[in-house]
């Protein structure tokens, strides 16, 4: 059946709420386990020693055990113990909705991300940082300005700062919210001191 | 008046729970995102030997994972990051296999922008730590991902082990390996991780960002410079035409 329309954040949780009870550990131990042999077993695959597989076989057969998993399986909401489920038509709904182009960062600084397809000739975007590493407060500026300086970066990824004004950023304190502030502060200045102020992150 | 925060046009970052879960903390952020307008990214990493078990069935969960982060959670793009249960890394033998198949997988049959992240074991300012780096690069680019999103070096939990070294031989390999024969870029993996999969048991830590650059005026030593051109050499003896 025809999707109403691509699913919203809103209308997940009210799938959730009304969604099948389940056992946390039900799920993790024998639903997902059970279903993914049984999905590798109709598709056949077997990926050998082969690290980017070259045979359109083995590509849109993962591709479509992958797209029967999400739909058949569909997803747990860890808080509300509950299952929701997506149809096929929803998905591809949900696809279609996404934007195929973004542009990340503002002015000459931007890099534009679209698709390349295969291994196109255009390489992918850089996004260089830190990856949610912990960095210390004293050098966070200097950590991320040397990745937007690197002329082969587009875009940047904090690091965690690990502590505002000695405290440790511990969660659900103040001192995680401040540090966070702290850390878009200082990757602010990162992109400057590397004279790409709009750089995205 | 001039805010801290992010603009439109930066990533907002939602995670995934393993495997195919999520958590009522990631809706409502969520909600508000959306209503919002922000570019969004979707962060997921599977485990490969946790609860998904072999790589087949990991990836398959990778893939429905990928495809959740757009039709369930409005997801701008995806972070992938398949992770090894034992090494707790991103560039093992497996990991690899996975992140290349299910990237391949999603790119043929939808026009969805897709990421990975690197969490390379041996920490900067060592060749094992750049070759695990630029391995994924190869893999990525050659499998169509858009962004690759790094580098956690020292599997990303060691305080100031990371450095923008790791970031440019991640973007140079890319730029080599962009365009290349897949089939040419199967071998130039097997033979690079060849050599430093080895190095699994016990990685090198690496030097702290202060021990890798001058603090004040950010430029990496000539220790890691040498480093960074004998990893060059390895990566274009393995057949990987690397320029810088």
């Amino acid at each position: 059946m025809a999707a109403t329309r691509p699913l919203t954040i809103g209308d997940v949780y009210d799938r959730f709420v009304k969604g099948k009870k389940v056992a946390e550990s039900d799920w993790d131990y024998t639903i997902l386990p059970t279903k993914l042999t049984e999905l590798k077993e109709k598709y056949k695959l077997n990926f050998g020693n082969k690290f980017i597989p070259e045979d359109k076989q083995t590509i849109n057969n993962l591709f479509a055990a992958g797209l029967e998993m999400l739909v058949e399986t569909g997803y747990y909401c860890t808080d509300l113990g509950r299952v929701m489920n997506v149809t096929e038509e929803e998905v591809w709904e949900g696809i279609k909705k996404t934007p195929t182009k973004l542009i990340m960062g503002e002015g000459r600084d931007i890099a534009r991300f679209y698709p390349r397809h295969g291994n196109s000739p255009v390489k992918p975007i850089i996004q260089g940082g830190p990856t949610g590493s912990p960095i210390s407060e004293d050098i966070f500026t200097q950590v991320m300005q040397s990745y937007a300086q690197e002329g082969i970066v587009d875009t940047l990824v904090n690091g965690v700062m690990t502590t505002y004004e000695g405290h440790p950023a511990k969660t659900n304190t103040p001192y995680e919210i401040y540090a966070t502030m702290s850390e878009l502060r200082a990757v602010k200045e990162a992109r400057v001191r590397a004279g790409r102020p709009g750089m995205g992150v | 008046m001039v805010h801290a925060g992010h603009r439109v046009t930066d990533a907002h970052e939602c995670s995934q729970l393993n495997e195919l879960k999520v958590d009522m903390v990631g809706l409502n952020m969520l909600a508000g995102w959306t209503t919002n307008g922000d570019t969004i990214m979707i962060e997921q990493m599977p485990i490969f030997g946790g609860y998904t078990g072999g790589l087949e069935e990991t990836a398959i969960s990778d893939v429905a994972t990928t495809l959740g982060s757009f039709a369930l959670f409005s997801g701008n793009f995806h972070l992938d990051g398949p992770i090894h249960i034992r090494w707790n890394v991103t560039t093992a033998k497996e990991t690899l296999q996975v992140a290349g198949h299910v990237a391949a997988a999603v790119d043929a049959n939808t026009d969805l922008l897709l990421a990975n992240q690197y969490y390379p074991g041996a920490g900067p300012c060592t060749e094992m730590c750049l070759l695990e780096t630029a391995t994924q690069a190869v893999t990525d680019t050659g499998s169509g991902r858009e962004m690759l999103s790094g580098s956690a070096a020292a599997k990303g939990v060691v305080q100031d082990k990371t450095t923008g070294m790791e970031a440019r031989i991640m973007g140079e390999a890319a730029r080599a390996a962009a365009g290349m024969k897949i089939s040419d870029l199967n071998e130039i993996i097997g033979k690079v991780l060849s050599i430093y999969e080895k190095g699994f048991v016990s990685p090198p830590q690496g030097k702290s960002f202060r021990e890798c650059y001058d603090v004040k005026t950010v430029k990496p030593t000539a220790e890691y410079l040498a480093v960074y051109d004998g990893a060059l050499k390895t990566l274009r003896d393995c057949g990987l035409d690397i320029k810088h």
